[in-house]
């Protein structure tokens, strides 16, 4: 059946309240009544120590259950500039034309009442994340994408909306077969009152999955994410995010090392300003040994803005030779800012190589005069250290089309923060045409 | 005639810390200055207050430009004035490539002066042309600034970007210290290309050594925060010879 055909039911009988709402099937159910025993997390929520969601505990909201009509954003321009195959959600809620012309080797289902592919998608969910729960129960959208092969072509996952009063609950789970590849990208930037996505990642031996995600919700927007990854044996994840919108932002990642000589390359960057705040928080479980992890994190907070960064490597028992690495650093612009990091190794096996650090510092005011001493004007200087703060994080992505969406989103955060830069590495593409 | 850079009665701070007491300098096109001094003297003092660090606080006299006084302005503008201060230890800036880096200088000088911006190609060629003097390869123009650059790279790198920026005031603070006799010739030589009838330099060095490969037309002796004296080349060979306390207590 044509995807376009494919009929995405909306629960007839969704009302504003959710501890009113039915959903139908039993893992949708199951999911439901553990989010009605449980809620939000409560104030001693050790995980949730320095994102409180009293906020959001106290409102009520309304899943969107209607495909809104509203122009284009920055998204479909962002998919066309790496060629990328967009597929378009409106307030949480699908637009099913979106879906003709996949490239061939995805194939696409709906996860609404598909029960088995929503028992993987639970097993893979982050456990104990309000999200897991909530997103499952109420999804506005549901899609099983079944990867094989190599799958040249990127994804783009464009999440847009304009409806305030609405929450959007976006459901996806991508199965990547053994030695299938893809390329994905997540775009964020919708007004909707909560924006709670939930991103099951399965990937097969010998696979890989490169992902960017861009947060970059409105001022109102609450973006609480939860993700979950299996990395089979020999497989590579390779993703990076970057959180620069919302009000309160969470993005939240659970990997599974569940194969051996496994990678994965976790990296995130999140910019903040006035009071905006932007949680990090990773869970990395070495399940088997010989693999390898590396996570890099950066962070620049300006004005009142927040930033945290949690992360978790557990090394199981028998994860022998684990090489896991784990660095944060965050800048702080203005004395108003704050960040947060909680590092955390918990090693149960002997053979392994395992780092963790985290920093919190200014811009380096020796740094700034030698810049400004040779005429370059000052906003400029702390321009370019930003950017060269910024710049090996970005580089650890492999794939130019992310990378350029990251650089291009970076760059326009900078220029909005009055912090024009422009390092230009010519020299890499022009030193060589003699 | 207006001198280029004239540095009158100049006491500064450091913290609570007087360190300049009353420096008298009128340095003009043409002129190639040195300072020399023990150590804690203000040398490094003075170069930093020139060019308008941080924490380093003026609390008398004046520093003029072509007759205008700089005390108000920022390092960058200071620099875009004609304004250049090589550094004792050059500042290391990971993630900074080395060709942003001086083009944005370069640029901002341009800019200052509503003239048109250099084009990439152009200025590629440009840094080439005046890096080979120094020996200084591309390999090393990519680097990030300063980044695992050797003592002597560095100093060469300083000199490039004085080469690039043609200032009116070429400071050189200690730029012999670290330097091994080949170093020191490339960098002087650097140096020397660079003296000009409508520049002025004055190089500030703890020994006589550098001022036989950069022979300076005056001599100034600093000891604790004033100069001491005054004279041609010839009081560098006396402070060799007889150390500077003999000089600064006969003064």
């Amino acid at each position: 059946m044509p995807a376009s055909q494919m009929q995405l039911n909306r629960e007839p009988d969704m009302s504003p309240d959710l501890s009113q709402i039915a959903v139908s099937g039993a893992v949708r159910n199951a999911a439901l009544v553990q989010w009605q025993e449980q809620g939000w997390p409560g104030p001693r929520a050790e995980s949730w120590r320095f994102t409180k969601l009293d906020a959001l505990a106290a409102h009520s909201f309304q899943p969107a259950n209607a495909l809104a009509s509203i122009p284009a954003g920055e998204g479909a321009e962002m998919a066309a500039a790496m060629d990328a195959h967009a597929i378009r959600l409106v307030n949480g809620v699908l637009d099913a034309t979106s879906l003709d012309g996949l490239p061939s080797g995805v194939r696409v289902g709906n996860l609404l009442d598909d029960q088995s592919a929503q028992d993987a998608l639970r097993a893979l969910a982050p456990a104990n994340h309000p999200v897991s729960n909530l997103s499952l129960a109420v999804m506005t959208a549901g899609l099983v994408f079944d990867v094989d092969g190599v799958i040249e072509r990127p994804l783009m996952l464009v999440f847009e909306g304009d409806d305030d009063t609405l929450s959007a609950h976006p459901v996806m789970l991508f199965r990547l077969a053994p030695a299938a590849q893809m390329v994905m990208a997540e775009w964020y930037q919708s007004s909707v009152s909560l924006s709670a996505p939930l991103i099951g990642i399965d990937i097969g031996a010998n696979g890989r999955f490169d992902f960017a995600k861009i947060q970059a919700e409105s001022k109102t927007t609450s973006h609480i994410a939860a993700t979950g990854v299996n990395i089979g044996e020999g497989a590579t994840l390779a993703g990076f995010s970057l959180s620069v919108g919302g009000k309160l932002a969470r993005l939240e990642t659970h990997v599974k090392m569940a194969g051996e000589n496994g990678h994965c390359q976790l990296s995130a960057i999140y910019l903040g300003r006035e009071r905006q705040h932007h949680d990090v928080t990773t869970m990395l479980e070495h399940a088997v040994p010989n693999c390898t992890s590396d996570q890099i994190i950066r962070g620049v907070l300006d004005d009142r803005s927040r930033g945290v960064y949690q992360g978790k490597v557990r090394v199981a028992p028998d994860a022998q030779k684990t090489d896991g690495q784990q660095m944060s650093r965050a800048l702080l612009l203005s004395r108003k800012a704050e960040a947060d990091a909680k590092p955390e190794l918990e090693i149960y096996a002997d053979d392994v190589v395992c780092s963790h650090g985290a920093t919190v510092g200014e811009l380096d005011q020796t740094q700034l005069f030698y810049l400004t001493s040779r005429g370059i004007p000052e906003a400029k200087a702390r321009a370019m250290l930003i950017e060269a703060f910024l710049v090996d994080t970005i580089e650890t992505v492999e794939n130019p089309g992310l990378a350029n969406l990251l650089n291009k989103v970076a760059q326009t955060w900078m220029v909005q923060a009055g912090l024009s830069g422009g390092q230009e590495d010519f020299m890499d593409d022009e030193a060589g045409d003699e | 005639m207006t001198a280029l850079l004239e540095i009158r009665d100049l006491h500064a701070s450091v913290g609570d810390q007087p360190i300049l007491k009353g420096i008298n300098l009128t340095l003009n096109a043409g002129e190639v200055h040195a300072i020399m001094g023990p150590n804690g003297s203000g040398k490094s003092t003075m170069s930093y207050v020139l060019a308008g660090r941080n924490g380093y606080e003026v609390t008398g006299g004046d520093v003029l430009i072509n007759g205008k006084s700089i005390l108000e302005m920022e390092p960058d503008e200071r620099a875009r004035a004609g304004m250049f201060l090589a550094f004792q230890y050059p500042v290391e800036l990971p993630g900074v490539g080395g060709m942003s880096f001086l083009r944005a200088a370069v640029n901002a000088r341009l800019i200052e002066a509503g003239e048109e911006e250099v084009d990439q190609l152009g200025f590629v060629k440009l840094v080439r042309a005046k890096a080979k003097a120094l020996e200084i390869g591309d390999e090393m123009l990519k680097r990030a600034v300063n980044v695992g650059f050797s003592g002597g790279e560095k100093k060469r790198y300083e000199i490039l970007q004085m080469a690039l920026l043609e200032p009116q005031i070429a400071v050189l603070d200690e730029t012999d210290s670290g330097l091994d006799v080949d170093a020191l010739k490339i960098v002087s030589d650097g140096v020397n290309m660079l003296r000009s009838p409508d520049r002025t330099m004055l190089v500030i060095t703890h020994y006589q050594r550098l001022l036989d490969h950069i022979v300076p037309d005056y001599v100034h002796i600093l000891a604790d925060g004033r100069i001491r004296k005054t004279g041609g080349k010839e009081l560098a060979f006396e402070v060799e010879e007889s150390g500077y306390a003999g000089i600064t207590d006969a003064a």
